[in-house]
């Protein structure tokens, strides 16, 4: 199994924190809105193939977050400079839930950057027919509850989410979901023009969705391939919002695939 | 001493299991408005507003409101509207407004001009108090809670300056921009009407307070938080040069007063149907203080000093009411009896947090319109004037005796 470090790097005076672990290719993945939940399985599988790199976006977790910094477009073009000061190149980019959003901004902010892009029951469009799930209203049990189809099968369930959490955690938590009410409270999960030009982003582009998930509706899913010239979308049956949690075996072997044919084909 | 009556003018007519019922069972934001009938609004509205033309009558210097949105345990979503009734069909008492909920208002300008509407129509007799408002007015009016302390700060700084600057004039702030800022009618009041802030101890807060000289309204906190709090105020004015008196504090507490102290007691408990809501119902925490609603350090010396001192179970959220009656009237978070129970425990109080502008919240929930009139009748002769010679006794003066 490949190991991993943490290590931060300088970003516009802010410090932000990344794992790092595997060789190859390099793979982004942007987290969630519950922020770094660490060295996680799906990681370690990838990082058998490629050089993951998993940073905490500013503000979340260990990661500064500049005083300017205070919307979706900003982050994307902060975690645009994040890359360059990591001095990679070739980048697949991916992201789950907001940080799919934030990936989906990014490329079109610089469409010929990113070598693939995926998007992880990403928020960033609101829906024609349902709704994106008020997290904050809801609250954090019933969120979590709703987040997950079957946490049974969720083989790192207890140990991220289970555990009586520290006071350090609980702090972290709070300050995640501080950052998260900043960068994504109204519009609540979506930008009104991100639809619109995706249209302009040429990166070959896999869409992963969870055929349950009950936070950003499948539609939403649906409605990025459709806006994005060169995506195709896989739905995982009985799976919630975290496929790459609740699913890593799955998930891991579908962005493999994905990114082994891309490489064959060019 | 300035004394102000209150009423929170409920609603109260649904029952436990509505509430628990609703959306996270909550009383407030997701309660049903469907519960809510506009024919009884429209006679509670009235009876509200009779009550406080009484209370100026009995001799009260101040008619205090307040704002609240989405829930039945506060029937003024729009406060300045009842302030502007009462303006015009009072003549004395001050329009004590505790508060407008500065930062989920998109237009400051409006509001300005809102105010100094009131303060002319009263003929200068509004004080207009300001709120970050609850963590319920932030998300039923979709502002982001991050924000809150900006835009309450920020909307302050530009109401002020609307009354007090000639205009035109620009702004050009982080969360409000203006480009003719110029409303033609200004309060009646000169500089200003005068600003008070209510709250329940934010430190943020009493340290802006103290800052700008306005007087800080505890809102029926512990008399021993109270006192704690308090000397955030007092050190951050004597960093600002200047020694608070108790013109510069006020307090909130419960009071009613009936003929007997068995009556009283038994009538008191209305007051358990109301600002907690029926069946004291806990609201979620995140209801009340949604993510970034208050800084880390605010928000954890809050739950510390409720922890250690409130009558809570619940440290922020359950109410004075959760506590159980009979520990809440021992223990005088409210206060309830004959004329000569209520002063004397009244003066226990006032021994000890010694505020200059005392609030009276005379009635809530269940006790009834009969039951409120007695109270505020019995106030003229036997509460209202002892209190004023217990302030003088104390050395108590109000906000319009010494300056803050």
């Amino acid at each position: 199994m490949a190991e991993h470090t943490e290590q931060f790097v300088p970003v516009g005076g802010a410090k932000i924190h990344y794992h790092k672990g595997g060789s190859g290719r390099p793979l982004v993945l942007l987290h969630g809105i519950h922020g770094d939940l660490g060295w996680c399985q799906h990681h370690k599988l990838l990082a058998e193939n490629f050089t993951v790199y998993a940073p905490t976006l500013p503000g979340f977790g260990e990661s500064e977050r500049p005083a300017w910094l205070e919307t979706v477009s900003d982050l994307a073009r902060f975690t645009l400079w994040l890359i360059d000061e990591l001095n990679i190149s070739n980048v697949s980019l991916a992201g789950h839930s907001i940080g799919g959003w934030v990936a989906a901004e990014m490329a079109t902010m610089s469409p010929s950057s990113f070598e693939a892009l995926i998007l992880v029951d990403a928020a960033g469009i609101q829906p024609e027919i349902g709704e994106i799930t008020d997290i904050f209203l809801h609250g954090h049990d019933s969120t979590r509850s709703l987040s997950f189809f079957k946490p049974e099968q969720t083989p790192e369930f207890d140990q991220l989410f289970k555990a009586k959490p520290s006071r350090k955690t609980r702090n972290r938590q709070t300050q995640n979901q501080e950052a998260a009410a900043r960068y994504f409270w109204k519009p609540y999960m979506f930008d009104p023009s991100l639809r619109w030009v995706l249209e302009r982003v040429p990166t070959p582009t896999l869409v992963i969705w969870g055929q349950e998930d009950q936070i950003v509706p499948v539609e939403c899913g649906i409605l990025y391939r459709n806006a994005l010239p060169r995506a195709r979308a896989v739905i995982i049956p009985e799976c919630g919002h975290y496929p790459h949690i609740e699913k890593p075996d799955e998930f891991s072997r579908i962005v493999q695939e994905f990114l082994d044919k891309l490489d064959g084909h060019n | 001493m300035f004394l102000m009556r209150f009423t929170e003018r409920a609603y109260v007519d649904y029952t436990e299991k509505d509430v628990r019922d609703s959306f996270r069972n909550s009383v407030r934001l997701t309660f049903p408005n469907s519960h809510f009938s506009p024919a009884r609004g429209a006679d509670l509205y009235n009876t509200y507003l009779d009550e406080y033309e009484y209370a100026e009558e009995v001799g009260f210097d101040g008619l205090m409101l307040n704002e609240h949105h989405n829930t039945p345990t506060c029937m003024g979503a729009a406060m300045n509207l009842e302030a502007a009734i009462l303006a015009r069909t009072t003549k004395r008492a001050k329009i004590v407004l505790l508060g407008n909920p500065l930062p989920i208002f998109d237009n400051p300008l409006r509001l300005a001009e809102e105010l100094a509407e009131i303060d002319m129509i009263s003929r200068g007799r509004l004080v207009s108090g300001f709120v970050r408002g609850t963590g319920i007015e932030t998300w039923a009016t979709n502002t982001n809670p991050v924000y809150n302390r900006e835009r309450f700060e920020e909307a302050h700084d530009l109401v002020i300056k609307t009354w007090t600057t000639p205009g035109p004039w620009r702004w050009e702030g982080k969360h409000y921009q203006f480009r003719v800022v110029n409303p033609f009618e200004r309060p009646l009041q000169n500089p200003h009407p005068p600003v008070w802030i209510p709250g329940i101890g934010s430190p943020e807060t009493l340290i802006w307070c103290a800052e700008h000289h306005y007087p800080y309204i505890y809102l029926e906190t512990d008399p021993q938080v109270t006192l704690d709090l308090t000397a955030i105020y007092n050190e951050t004015a004597e960093r600002f040069g200047y020694q608070p008196g108790p013109q510069n504090f006020g307090y909130l507490v419960r009071v009613h007063v009936q003929d007997t102290d068995e009556k009283a007691y038994e009538v008191g408990k209305g007051f358990l149907v109301g600002n907690a809501g029926i069946g004291r119902v806990p609201l979620p925490g995140d209801f009340m203080a949604p993510p970034g609603y208050n800084s880390r350090a605010g928000a954890k010396r809050i739950v510390d000093q409720y922890k250690r001192y409130s009558l809570r179970p619940d440290p922020l959220y359950g109410g004075v009411d959760s506590a159980g009656w009979d520990k809440v009237v021992d223990s005088n978070r409210v206060i309830v009896g004959n004329p000569e129970t209520v002063l004397r425990k009244l003066r226990e109080v006032l021994s000890v947090v010694r505020p200059g502008i005392l609030g009276i919240w005379t009635n809530d929930g269940t006790i009834s319109h009969a039951d409120t009139m007695r109270c505020l009748e019995l106030m003229e002769h036997d509460v209202l004037p002892a209190l004023r010679a217990m302030g003088e006794e104390l050395g108590l003066p109000g906000p319009f005796e010494a300056t803050p």
